[in-house]
């Protein structure tokens, strides 16, 4: 008895320890509910795995003859990431404005705006894409459009947040020279959350990036049409193609940006 | 001139002022001497409408109180305003801070492109001259220490070329050495410029020193009013009522 109370520590009370007993084992029943739910099953698993080995080893050795139709659609897929970041930060700029507390001209609209970032950034961009899809045609056009709207919600909020975090001080300053609210905040607001905004627009466009590699797959432009046709025609050393190429144009953009954005937060 | 008449202030049911009347006129270098919380800070955003007055009125330059906001932004650009922590754009240059004191005077859509006059330059390179500091003008502001950096706020305030100048605790996060470079500047400004300058300070002995005129508060009301050779013990007893009965 002592040595299991020495073991525990003197504030853990029997109450306490009934809460965690009876917390334990919801979390246990919880969790063993959820892998019913989704089959988990190891030795289906373990079953599988030659089935893996088989596909990979048809996916060795690349074909490297399927390279050169890919150059199309990396380059619609970075164009698609490009103006998907471009439209959505177009968006994002009046709302998060209007979406900073400091900021927002009224409490009203502060809330709306709040609410409207929060239900585009709910909204998955894959979900955007599908209804795009069917609004304009399948083509990356619909891509862009998706992503603009998604990420219009992360950005805005993003934006509005580091609007919140400045320094208020500048601002009260410039005020107290008589200047319009157009200058206060050109000089005030903006330089102090420049760098904040640069940096998460950036990441913005790597995670586009790595997004319009698989609009293709619904039919919404980019390199993710290819992948998915070439598995579908079972040519699978063509996938690995694709595969390649995917993570070489996501790796680089990941460098260049993160080191673009270590770059801009240090100056 | 600033004159200030039966001036009082609430926040909600706290009173900061109680019945202000004074009067500083051009070229006087006035200190507010006073506990914090006294009510020094409140006064100050009262004479540039940063704080809205409960009651009782503040002319400057005989203008009365502004009752729209293109009047309230030509009362503001007529008075420079310097606060405790300098305040300043930490990643524009020192002489875009400077310049930020034109902005009231300048055209919208040029100035928000940081597009500015010649003339206007050479206003906001007068003012860092004034300070000493026309050397950094290309500096980045955080590239300067604290003592400079106030006097680049010194520097905006003198390029709106006001008539009346309110300094909130200039000098409390400064060094005393530094604290004498400020005020001196301050002090310069008001019998050069012929400026009615208002400086909050919490400390007597550079009241003293750098003061034409002491007026003394507490709990929101004037309890002296006079040259500095007239405060004496009796009068800073009433500044500062705490102090005295921690001694007895």
């Amino acid at each position: 008895m002592s040595g299991s109370r020495l073991l525990l520590g003197g504030r853990w009370g029997r109450g306490r320890l009934l809460r965690w007993a009876i917390g334990g084992l919801a979390a246990v029943a919880i969790l063993v509910w959820s892998a019913q739910g989704v089959n988990l099953n190891l030795r289906e698993f373990i079953r599988g795995l030659p089935w893996v080995a088989d596909l990979i080893s048809r996916m060795v050795p690349p074909n490297w003859e399927f390279l050169p139709r890919l150059g199309r659609p990396v380059l619609e897929t970075i164009q698609i990431a490009l103006w998907g970041t471009l439209l959505s930060m177009a968006l994002a700029l009046p709302l998060g404005l209007l979406a900073a507390r400091n900021l927002s001209p009224n409490l009203t609209l502060y809330h709306l705006t709040r609410q409207a970032l929060n239900l585009l950034r709910g909204i998955n961009e894959f979900v955007f894409a599908l209804i795009f899809v069917a609004a304009v045609g399948l083509g990356p056009f619909a891509g862009v459009l998706s992503l603009a709207i998604h990420g219009a919600g992360l950005l805005g909020k993003f934006y509005a947040d580091a609007i919140e975090e400045i320094d208020a001080g500048p601002v009260e300053a410039l005020r107290a020279t008589g200047a319009r609210p157009l200058q206060v905040f050109v000089f005030g607001v903006l330089p102090q959350v420049i760098p904040a905004w640069i940096a998460s627009t950036l990441y913005r466009f790597e995670v586009n990036l790595r997004a319009a590699t698989i609009l293709g797959m619904i039919g919404a432009g980019g390199i993710g049409f290819e992948l998915y046709g070439s598995m579908k025609l079972f040519q699978y050393r063509d996938t690995a193609t694709c595969v390649l190429v995917i993570l070489a144009m996501v790796m680089t953009a990941d460098y260049v940006s993160s080191r673009l954005r270590t770059k801009i937060l240090a100056g | 001139m600033i004159e200030i008449l039966g001036l009082t202030k609430a926040y909600g049911a706290l009173p900061a002022l109680n019945g202000i009347t004074m009067t500083v006129p051009a070229g006087e270098m006035c200190v507010i001497l006073g506990p914090s919380g006294a009510g020094k800070s409140t006064l100050l955003r009262c004479v540039n409408q940063l704080v809205a007055p409960s009651g009782g009125g503040v002319r400057v330059n005989g203008r009365a109180a502004p009752t729209n906001r293109a009047q309230l932004r030509e009362l503001r650009a007529g008075i420079g305003m310097i606060f405790q922590h300098h305040n300043l754009v930490p990643r524009l240059s020192v002489l875009k801070n400077v310049l930020s004191g034109r902005l009231a005077r300048l055209p919208l859509w040029s100035s928000v492109l940081q597009i500015f006059p010649r003339e206007d330059i050479a206003i906001a390179m007068a003012a860092l001259a004034r300070v000493g500091l026309a050397d950094r003008a290309e500096d980045r502001a955080d590239r300067l220490s604290g003592g400079q950096q106030q006097r680049v706020g010194i520097a905006r305030a003198l390029a709106q070329q006001p008539q009346v100048i309110l300094a909130d605790e200039p000098v409390a996060s400064l060094d005393p050495k530094t604290a004498q470079v400020v005020l001196n500047d301050l002090r310069a400004a008001a019998h050069e410029l012929q400026i009615a300058v208002l400086c909050n300070l919490h400390q007597v002995d550079l009241a003293r020193q750098f003061a034409d005129r002491i007026v003394g508060i507490a709990a929101g009301q004037i309890v002296f009013d006079g040259p500095p050779a007239d405060l004496d013990d009796a009068a800073l007893a009433r500044i500062y009522p705490e102090l005295e009965t921690q001694a007895a």
